[in-house]
Order: C-alpha cells, then sequence, then structure tokens
C-alpha cells in the first residue's frame, strides 16, 4: 500500500511540476536557513564546552553595586590565594593577554604575531591543551619560557622541532621555548598563539588587570563556595579599602558605592559577558535568538504554502479521494496516504536544502565573520537535527490537508463538481495573513535595524579618526626620541599632525580614581595619557578652558582636562583651575588642575554610555596617531613606512586607521543588520512563491467567472482588479497584525543601545508599501492571464 | 438481498427544506438487474447512494444481506461497501496518476490481498473485459469506453454480490454503450446483482425490473419483457 502511495506522490508531483517546486523550493529554502542557523546556534552554544572539566571552571572579576557594571579582571595575587588558601579550589590560574602584534625574531626569522598572553605555572592545569612537544607540568614552570601553538611553530622554525630554542620576544627579551600545544579542540572565549611563562610574585590587591580563572572541586556548589570566598577575599583586601575607599570591612559590605566579586561560569562567558574589557568579542546572545525566531518564520511562511496550496487544489484531488473510499479505503489510510506524499515533498526538499547549504553558507561565513561547515563533527547532530525539523515539518504541514481531503464525502466528490467548493478558503486566507504579517514584521525589523546602524554611522562621534593612522612604537629609542622624528615628518606636506597616546577611541581601558576639588571622595574615571598635539590629532573639541600647550605646560606639570560627561556626573561646577588629584595608575597619586574640559567624545560602541574621561599630560606613550591629508595618501603612507625603517629599523612598521579600527566596533552589529536583510529577502520571496501559488489557483477556480464577465463586457483591468482586490485586502489585514507586533520588538532591540533612533514610522509604511507591490505584482501576472483569455474557452472550463 | 423500508432524505439548507426521498420501500433479490429510472431530481442518485452506503438515509430500515445498516458507523458501512459492493460512475472516475493496472488493483490493495494473487486476478478481469492490451496505459490515454471497461473491471475485481451502476452509458457513444451494457448483463448472468440507474430507456430494456421514481417517490414497479429477459426467465 505504501508503495501504491509513494508512486502516486511521484507521479502527482511530477505532472504538477509548478505546484510542487513552490512547495520543494520553499520548504529547501526554510530547511537550509534551520540548518545554517543551527550551525550557527551550535557553534557559539559550544564555546569553551571542550574544556575538560568546564563545568568546574569559573571566572572572576568585579562589578559595581551601584550601576552593576562589570570588570571581569581581578588582582594579580588572587590566584594565587585560590591555590593555596582555599581547599574548595582545585586549582586556578591567572593570565594576562597581550593587545597587540608583536616582533618575535628567531633563527633570523622575524614575525610579527598577535594574541599573547602572559600566564602562571598553572595555566594548562586549567586549561587542557594538547602539548605536541613538552608537556604541560614542566612546560610554565621555567623563567622566560614560551608555549607556542603550532602555527607560530611554522612560522618561526618551519619543520623543526623548536623545543629549548630562543625567541627573541620585541627585540628585546629573550624566551626559551618549552612547548608546542596543538589547535584546541573547540571555540573558546579566547584563542593565543604563545604564552609567555610569568610566575612573578605580585602582591598588589589595589590593581585589577589579570583574568583569574579558578576549578572548583569535584562535588563543590558554586553556591556554597561564594559566601566563603567573599568572606575571605574581603580580609585579603581590607588594606587597600582602608587606604583608597577610607572604610572598614563593614562600611565597605554595608555600602552602595563599593564594589564585589562576581563569578561566571566559563560556559557563560562567550554568549552573556560582555564587559569593556573582553579578552575577544563576545557574540550577543540576541542574535541567537532572533535567527532561530527567523528561521521558525521562514519555515512557517513555506509550511503555510504547503498547507495553502494542498487544500486550493483539493478539488483536484477530490475524485481520487472519493475513489479511494468507495475501493475500501479508510479516513486513516487516505490520512497515511497525504501524509506520505508531505513528508515526500519534505524529504526531497531536505535534499535539496543540503545542497543549498553547502553553496550558501561560505557566504554566511562571511557576513557573519564565522566559519562554520556542514561536514564537521558534528555533521551527525545536524543531519538528525535537520531531520527531525523536515519530518516535524510534513507532520505539520501535511496534516491539515490530510484530514481536510479525507473528510470528503465520495458521493457529493464523485459526482459534484469540487472547483466551486468554498471549502477552506477562510483557513487559507488566515494562512495569508499570517505570512503577510510575518513578512511585514521582518521588513518593519530589518528597516529599524538600518536605520539605527545609519544613524550610528551618522552621529557625531566627537573625534575624527579619517586620515589618522596608528602606529605602535615598537622600541624604547624611538620612544624616547620621539620629538625629533616628528619634527622630521612634520616636514612633509601632507602630514598634518602627529601625537602620542596610551590608548584611543575603541580601545580605552584604563580606570583610575580621582579626588576633585576640595573633596576627598574617589570618583572612578577614565584616563588617556596623551601628548600636547592629541585634542588636534583627534579634531576633539574644546568646551572651556585650554588645550594643553607646549609653552605653558611640561611633562611635570600635571595639568588635566576632562570630558562633559565628568562634569555632568560627578557636579563638578567651574571646572577650570580645580585641584584633582590622581590616586592610583601609572603616576600615583600625581595632583594638579584641570585646564580644559572636552566635548563628549565617544570611545565605545553605541550600546555603552560616554564615559566620564580624564585626559592627562604625558609623552612618554607608546601609541603614536598620525594626521595625514587626504590627497595622495598613499604616498604619503609610503613616506612614512621608508622614515619608519630608519627609525625603527628592527622592527617594520605596523599600522591601522583609527577610524577602520573604531567601525569595527560596529561590524557586529553591521554583520546582523546585513544577514538580517538576506533573511527578510528569502522569507518575502517564499511568501510571494505562496501566493502567486494561491492566485493561480483562484484564476482557475473562477475561469468560468471571468469568462460570463468578458462575454457581458467587463475590461482586463476591471478583472485584474476583481482578482487582486482580495489579496491585497488580506495584506492590509497582516499590516493591522504586523505594526504592534513589531513596535513591541523593535523598542525591545533597540532598547539594548544607549544612543538610539527615536522609533520611526518610516519602516512602517514603508513596509506595508513593499507588502502590498509584492502581492500586487505577484497575483497580477496571474490575474492578467486569466483576464485576457479566450471567455469561449472559459466558458467551456466546467 | 436488498430491502428498503420507507427509506426518507431531506436535504435542508439555511432556507430550504429539499426531500429526496420519500418512504421509499422496495426489495431486491440475489441475482436480478434493476434499473432506476426517473426525471432529473427524482431522487434517483441519492437512492443509488444510499444503497451504495455513500449516504445515510433520515429514516427507514435499509437491510442489506440480512443486515440492518441505516444507521450504522462510517467504519462498519466501509467494511461492508468493501466487501460486497462495487461501483460503476457516469464519468468512469478513474485516478488520473494510477495506470489500467494499478486501477483496477486499489480495491484489493485495500482489502490487503496479497501481491501475487492480487496481480492474478486484476490480470484475469482485466483479461476478461478485453482491455489487456491497455493494461499499462493511464486513462488519458483510453477511450470512453475502454475507461468504462476499466471502472467495471475495478467493480467486479473483488468478487462484489452487488453492482451499482450510475448511468454506466451517460459519457458513451451508443456502440460503446451497448458494450457496456453487454458486458453488465454477462455478469448478471453470471449471478451479480446489479442496481443502475439510467435515464435510458434502451439501458433499462436490458433489467429484469424497472422501479420509476417521481418527486421522491416510488412512481411505479415493472418486470421487464424484453427478449434477453425472457430468454432468461424461460432458460
Amino acid at each position: 500500500m505504501f508503495k501504491n502511495y509513494l508512486k502516486v506522490a511521484l507521479r502527482t508531483l511530477n505532472k504538477n511540476r509548478s505546484y510542487a517546486a513552490i512547495n520543494i523550493i520553499g520548504l529547501a529554502m526554510g530547511l537550509m536557513v534551520c540548518i545554517i542557523v543551527f550551525l550557527f546556534i551550535s557553534k557559539e552554544t559550544n564555546y569553551d564546552k571542550h574544556i575538560t572539566d568546564h563545568e568546574r571552571i569559573y571566572r572572576i572579576g568585579n562589578e559595581s553595586k551601584k550601576t552593576g557594571m562589570k570588570f571581569p579582571v581581578s588582582p594579580a595575587p588572587l590566584a594565587e590565594v585560590f591555590r593555596a588558601e582555599m581547599d574548595e579550589i582545585e586549582t586556578a590560574t591567572r593570565i594576562l593577554p597581550g593587545r597587540q602584534e608583536i616582533l618575535l625574531i628567531a633563527d633570523q626569522k622575524r614575525v610579527y604575531v598577535d594574541k599573547s598572553v602572559q600566564v602562571d605555572s598553572s595555566f594548562f592545569e586549567v586549561f587542557d591543551y594538547q602539548f605536541i612537544h613538552g608537556d604541560a607540568q614542566t612546560a610554565t614552570k621555567k623563567q622566560n619560557g614560551i608555549v607556542i601553538n603550532q602555527m607560530t611553530s611554522e612560522k618561526l622554525f618551519g619543520n623543526e622541532n623548536p623545543m629549548d630554542k630562543i625567541i627573541r620576544y620585541d627585540d628585546r627579551t629573550d624566551y626559551v621555548v618549552t612547548g608546542v600545544v596543538d589547535e584546541p579542540k573547540g571555540d573558546a572565549h579566547f584563542a593565543f598563539n604563545y604564552f609567555l611563562t610569568d610566575n612573578e610574585m605580585n602582591d598588589n590587591w589595589a590593581m585589577n588587570r589579570f583574568y583569574t580563572y579558578f576549578k572548583l572541586k569535584e562535588g563543590v556548589e558554586l553556591a556554597d563556595f561564594l559566601p566563603i570566598m567573599t568572606d575571605r577575599l574581603l580580609v585579603k583586601i581590607e588594606p587597600v579599602i582602608e587606604k583608597y575607599n577610607k572604610m572598614t570591612i563593614e562600611e565597605y559590605k554595608a555600602s552602595d558605592e563599593t564594589g564585589r566579586h562576581y563569578v561566571i561560569p566559563l560556559k557563560d562567558i562567550h554568549l552573556h559577558s560582555h564587559t569593556n574589557y573582553e579578552i575577544s568579542q563576545n557574540r550577543n546572545i540576541i542574535y541567537l535568538y532572533v535567527f532561530a525566531a527567523i528561521a521558525f518564520l521562514i519555515l512557517l511562511i513555506a509550511g503555510i504554502n504547503f498547507m495553502n496550496l494542498a487544500t486550493a487544489r483539493s478539488a483536484k484531488r477530490a475524485k481520487e479521494v472519493g475513489v479511494r473510499k468507495i475501493s475500501g479505503a479508510s479516513k486513516g489510510m487516505l490520512i497515511t496516504q497525504f501524509l506520505t506524499e508531505a513528508m515526500m515533498q519534505s524529504l526531497l526538499a531536505l535534499f535539496f536544502a543540503f545542497v543549498m547549504v553547502e553553496l550558501f553558507l561560505p557566504g554566511f561565513n562571511n557576513v557573519m565573520d564565522t566559519d562554520l561547515s556542514l561536514f564537521n563533527t558534528g555533521f551527525k547532530e545536524t543531519a538528525l537535527f535537520a531531520l527531525i525539523v523536515t519530518l516535524i515539518y510534513g507532520l505539520f504541514s501535511g496534516s491539515y490537508p490530510a484530514f481536510f481531503l479525507s473528510k470528503f464525502k465520495p458521493a457529493t466528490v464523485l459526482k459534484g463538481d469540487m472547483t466551486k467548493t468554498k471549502s477552506g478558503s477562510f483557513f487559507r486566507k488566515s494562512m495569508v495573513v499570517l505570512q503577510f504579517t510575518a513578512s511585514t514584521v521582518l521588513i518593519i525589523g530589518m528597516s529599524i535595524i538600518f536605520s539605527q546602524i545609519s544613524f550610528m554611522h551618522k552621529k557625531d562621534l566627537g573625534f575624527s579618526g579619517e586620515q589618522v593612522m596608528m602606529i605602535p612604537l615598537q622600541t624604547d629609542a624611538v620612544v624616547e626620541n620621539f620629538k625629533q622624528h616628528k619634527d622630521e615628518l612634520l616636514k612633509h606636506p601632507n602630514i598634518k599632525s602627529i601625537s602620542r597616546s596610551n590608548s584611543l577611541p575603541g580601545g580605552i581601558t584604563s580606570q583610575t580614581m580621582f579626588e576633585v576639588g576640595n573633596s576627598d571622595e574617589q570618583i572612578p574615571m577614565w584616563i588617556i595619557a596623551v601628548d600636547f598635539d592629541f585634542l588636534k590629532t583627534l579634531d576633539l573639541k574644546l568646551a572651556e578652558g585650554r588645550a594643553f600647550d607646549n609653552q605653558m605646560d611640561n611633562d611635570s606639570s600635571n595639568v588635566f582636562i576632562v570630558n562633559e560627561t565628568a562634569l555632568e556626573k560627578y557636579n563638578i561646577e567651574n571646572p577650570i583651575g580645580k585641584r584633582i588629584k590622581m590616586a592610583t595608575g601609572n603616576n600615583r597619586d600625581a595632583t594638579g588642575k584641570i585646564v580644559g574640559v572636552v566635548k563628549d567624545f565617544h570611545t565605545e560602541s553605541f550600546d555603552y554610555e560616554i564615559k566620564p574621561i580624564v585626559l592627562a599630560l604625558s609623552s612618554e606613550q607608546w601609541m603614536a596617531t598620525i594626521k595625514i591629508a587626504p590627497e595622495n595618501a598613499q604616498q604619503t603612507v609610503e613616506y612614512i613606512e621608508t622614515k619608519w625603517a630608519t627609525m625603527e629599523p628592527s622592527h617594520p612598521m605596523t599600522y591601522h586607521f583609527l577610524n577602520e579600527r573604531f567601525g569595527a566596533i560596529f561590524k557586529d552589529q553591521e554583520n546582523f543588520g546585513r544577514m538580517f536583510l538576506y533573511l527578510t529577502i528569502l522569507a518575502i520571496i517564499i511568501a510571494a512563491m505562496g501566493l502567486y501559488g494561491l492566485a493561480s489557483f483562484t484564476a482557475e477556480q473562477r475561469t468560468k467567472e471571468i469568462g460570463i464577465r468578458k462575454v457581458l463586457g467587463a475590461s482586463v483591468p476591471q478583472l485584474m482588479q476583481m482578482l487582486t482586490k482580495d489579496f491585497v485586502k488580506l495584506v492590509l489585514i497582516a499590516n493591522v497584525f504586523a505594526y504592534p507586533i513589531s513596535l513591541l520588538l523593535a523598542r525591545n532591540w533597540l532598547s539594548q543601545f544607549t544612543y538610539q533612533i527615536d522609533m520611526p514610522i518610516m519602516p512602517f509604511i514603508l513596509a506595508s508599501v513593499i507588502a502590498i507591490v509584492i502581492a500586487v505584482l505577484t497575483v497580477s501576472y496571474q490575474a492578467y492571464s486569466a483576464a485576457i483569455s479566450d471567455p469561449i474557452k472559459a466558458l467551456k472550463y466546467e | 438481498m436488498i430491502t428498503l423500508e420507507k427509506i426518507t432524505k431531506i436535504y435542508r439548507t439555511e432556507e430550504v427544506e429539499t426531500s429526496a426521498l420519500n418512504e421509499v420501500s422496495f426489495e431486491i433479490k440475489r441475482g436480478e438487474f434493476v434499473s432506476i429510472m426517473g426525471p432529473s431530481g427524482c431522487g434517483k442518485s441519492t437512492l443509488l447512494n444510499i444503497i451504495g452506503m455513500l449516504d445515510k438515509p433520515d429514516s427507514g430500515s435499509y437491510n442489506i444481506l440480512g443486515k440492518e445498516v441505516a444507521n450504522i458507523k462510517e467504519k462498519e458501512r466501509n467494511e461492508v461497501r468493501k466487501q460486497h459492493i462495487g461501483f460503476i460512475f457516469q464519468n468512469y472516475n478513474l485516478i488520473d496518476e494510477l495506470t489500467v493496472f494499478e486501477n483496477v488493483e486499489l480495491p484489493l490493495i485495500y482489502a490487503k490481498v496479497p501481491k501475487a494473487d492480487r496481480k492474478k486476478r486484476v490480470e484475469e478481469i482485466i483479461k476478461r473485459i478485453g482491455i489487456a492490451h491497455r493494461i499499462g496505459h493511464f486513462p488519458q490515454q483510453l477511450s470512453g469506453g475502454q475507461q468504462q471497461r476499466v471502472a467495471v473491471a475495478r467493480a467486479l475485481v473483488t468478487n462484489p454480490d452487488l453492482i451499482l451502476a450510475d448511468e454506466p452509458t451517460g459519457n458513451l457513444d451508443s456502440s460503446n454503450g451497448s458494450e457496456v451494457m453487454e458486458l453488465l448483463c454477462e455478469l448478471n448472468d453470471m449471478g451479480t446483482t446489479i442496481v443502475m440507474v439510467t435515464h435510458s430507456a434502451h439501458d433499462a430494456s436490458y433489467c429484469n425490473r424497472i422501479i420509476n421514481l417521481l418527486d421522491g417517490k416510488v412512481l411505479s414497479q415493472k418486470r421487464n419483457s424484453t427478449e434477453r429477459n425472457k430468454l432468461k426467465v424461460e432458460g
């Protein structure tokens, strides 16, 4: 019997190819999106899970009790205290990632390698890397030892065994290779190319710079451990609290103005930790939800196509149902038959979906900056997921037509003309409304996302990164003689300005405690150490006071410029000339005065508020910024490179443009927006395909009516209007549902941005227009074909 | 074989109530070839649908092969249909996607007859009705007469006790129509009970008995006295 079902299903598909194509291609596209989203979500939710005992590993950080703002860093001695004094902890490690490419020299090879990290002796106990040479127990015990990954090994030593060889780091310090590790077995929230051993004793509890991870002993519950840990750590930081917060432990615990420790499980870092100090950019979990929702919507739209076309075509299958019933088929047998057909189409679509995944995955990887592949170690899971979705889809989309068709009475369908039946038309209309509601929500969503992205691009950042080259200074010599080099470079007419600083917008990482005016209250502000020309190079605008001036100030002047947010946040009135004391940081306890207020400028993406910032004068910084003229920019860059080769002959110049580096902050949002756009287009195509199919059946059903109307004098436009208006009505009804849903979702999405657009009206109008135009264009072709057909043929149709 | 007593069927719409059958009673004996005649809308097809258990009467009693079936459930009706009744329609009602062989085989599949047995029985019946050379063709590739022969073969393949034919020659020319009627007579001669709805007096002349309906009531019943029936009675 099953063979008979298959045979009929295949022949029916073959006979109705366009109908089959709409179903199969639509579903294949839906399944393709599902499979890609599954691969994406699988990858994103499995970060750090390849690490042995990952469920017992945690990272500790600090958070502000008042604002909830988190800093994933902690003091240097913490890991040692965890190891030595806390029985609940099996082991712990501290790491300090490097943020630049560093020149590594070995065997005459000079290579810039990024992603470095300083690790203590327990690092490889917490994170189990596979050692190709050396071993985890001894690799980090040696002072000035370096563990490299295979890629770095190949870059520096080719195929040779690098063990015990010397790598000269930044042309300053020699390290001995103590191990070579293989690539990690899975994705992690950090990826390092080399590990420098750092076993120095460091008892500075005041400075939060290190990332500390600890592994709990088996059987220890985090919830039980946390209060114990907090009490013991408070004892450790008591002197720091007394010195800087001027509080007792009890006062510190009771105060809302202080901080506290927080702990995040290792496996949650990638999707749930979005602080300023992440080692690498983590993924916003909202993307996973949005993509999963879109995949579901696309599948729903394809499923509705299947149901609508199947029920619309019911007249064509009615006779078959009648014949089968009088031949002895029960309702159950017919339901099984139609479900088998739905399943078969779904399985065919699955095959095409896999082919399409292979075709479109590189594009997805490119847009989302990821490296998904279909045939990876998780292929079995992917295939199983796709199969389950396909079977559920087949059951879901096949069930309504199956029950609908199997209910037909043979006495009616074998004698009567089912083409006149109104059966199922309300259901079909409802489904079209649902499809277009989903499509309109996506169009509105896409439009709002792009409005926000456009707003972020157009918004005045408060500084200009255009034509500003960022060049790290690599050697002490060039730092010491920078003034001389600067004067030499400035002779070039297209070099407009040169300055130095310790950080730049997009990478400001230092926070320090200050006292302002006569108050001894400690207030945290972000600090950038800059030279005299920093404001000029970045085109920062003064709100009041003056800029740093090399005629009036010198390096030991202790003069500061604050931003507007600092004044506003800490109620600093009449700031010019006010005393300011820097309590911690590089120039510990430096006291000086405020000489200017700079207008606010963005240093992070628009998810974050502008922070209170202090610019401190200093001429010993390692990041040079050179503003060049837009004319002949390439030649100017080449000129700088040539000059640089004489300034720092040991280190080839590396550079980035500040606007590109800062723009990378928006990249994630832009990628998300682009992917949302593609998925929306796909959803609209599938919905339009369904509408096209439905319109063709409507036109077919109304052939006789069209013929009579033509004979009675109806014009082609009148007939087209008659055939399209019903669909347009459905699309308009869909808008009524889509507006509030979109408004709700858009408000929710925009709330993640501190700086966001006002809810625009245009996307709503635009979405309605697009939906109506698509519906009209789709239906018009069928309507036109029906309207111009020969009325005699039409009247003979029945 | 069949006894109908006071069978009534009323069709209701929101505004109108139409009595399709009004207390119809008659009996059909095993081996009879009965024709139901009457003008359009007199209730012929409704009556045939009730006899074939494709429709339920609103009141009255229907007994087939000693079993009261007027109010049994759909599942039981399906079983009775499957075991005892074959249908032939004016518009053949073959499944376009199935070949001649597959169309005829269909009732045997639903009756769960083993494959080898099915093949044998289908080939036999197709040969018997003279369309063996068309066994692999699809309905669209056949003439009307050939399609109706396939429909007859499908009705016969389960060896039903009763064949219900609804204007079996309505879509056929006179030559093909006569061939189909001859085929039905042959079946009747072999013992199959046939009830046929027809407008055609010519077709009705092949039957043993003619029941005339008018406005949902039995107007008259008469024995047929054609040559064939005379011979049959004498034989």
